[in-house]
């Protein structure tokens, strides 16, 4: 797939499991960014282009809610669909995350089948 | 009117104690385990084992829980265990025994198996937030909880391993008046 994916996670350790399972759903970008937390994350969008954003919530120093707020503020990556990846999956917080831009939520832990599902509708979209 | 019992935090009381606490953890470990490493689980009545190679480390991960229910999970298994999560969760890549990923998994495995069972409870979904994780890691080390509070464990064998799960609920002082 053309393009470049930014996964976005305080686990070094989850952004390699994110990308592995994305390469196992066929999902596999040319090049990948990632950031440890919603600062690196706007700093690195401000100065690249990217097409899919795959982004965990609970992060110190900007969490992903705060990210997706910054993203909308400084219009950045427009029409780059984001997806949530995190463990908080209540619903109050799916409504914060979509209303905030976030185009999919995906809950830890996940399989190659949810990442299928959630992420090629966006990209096909 | 003066309060001298202990208050306790929210949930801390018998619907903690309930056999749904310990019936949601389980079904969170066979979960996290099964849909990231492809482990089946097995709850155990007996403790870990000590373990096998004296004075080899151990590693305990702690998420804490903030909200309706304040405390803590803490998951506790040995530097082997550790070991096969981390290659597990990386596809069966073989991880060196100093890696710093293996504390990375298991922040991870605590953080999916604290989230995974507070989001099955849903006095505690969305009315109860986590903290990053805490990795500790050595030998013959306790770990102490501050505020007095009501302890469930539950022993899981995977593969070859075995896991520790606590979860604490805490109890808390009302402020003195």
């Amino acid at each position: 797939m053309k393009g470049t994916v930014l996964v976005v996670d305080d686990s070094a350790m989850m952004r390699k499991v994110v990308l592995r399972i994305l390469k196992m759903a066929d999902v596999d970008f040319e090049s990948v960014l990632e950031a440890n937390d919603g600062l690196e994350a706007l700093t690195l969008l401000r100065a690249n282009s990217v097409a899919l954003i795959m982004c965990d919530i609970n992060m110190p120093v900007m969490s992903g809610l705060q990210l997706l707020q910054q993203i909308k503020e400084e219009k950045l990556a427009p029409g780059v669909p984001i997806v949530m990846v995190t463990t908080e999956s209540s619903e109050p917080q799916v409504r914060q995350a979509i209303l905030a831009g976030a185009r999919g939520y995906i809950r830890k832990p996940f399989t190659i089948e949810h990442i299928k599902n959630t992420v090629r509708p966006l990209l096909a979209a | 009117m003066s309060q001298s019992c202990v208050e306790q935090s929210p949930y801390c009381g018998a619907d903690f104690l309930s056999s749904e606490t310990l019936n949601r953890a389980d079904e969170a470990v066979a979960e996290v385990f099964h849909m990231m490493f492809g482990f089946v689980t097995e709850p155990v009545d007996a403790p870990c084992p000590t373990p096998p190679t004296p004075g080899s480390d151990d590693r305990t991960a702690v998420v804490g829980f903030s909200g309706s229910m304040r405390g803590s999970c803490q998951i506790r298994i040995s530097s082997p265990a550790a070991r096969a999560v981390a290659s597990a969760m990386l596809g069966g890549v073989p991880i060196d025994e100093d890696d710093d990923s293996i504390n990375d998994a298991i922040g991870e495995l605590c953080n999916m198996l604290a989230g995974g069972w507070k989001n099955a409870i849903p006095a505690l979904s969305s009315a109860c937030a986590l903290s990053p994780p805490t990795v500790i890691s050595g030998h013959d080390y306790k770990v102490h909880v501050r505020m007095p509070s009501v302890n469930l464990s539950r022993t899981y064998r995977f593969d070859i391993h075995c896991l520790q799960l606590t979860l604490h609920c805490e109890q808390v002082e009302p402020p003195g008046e």
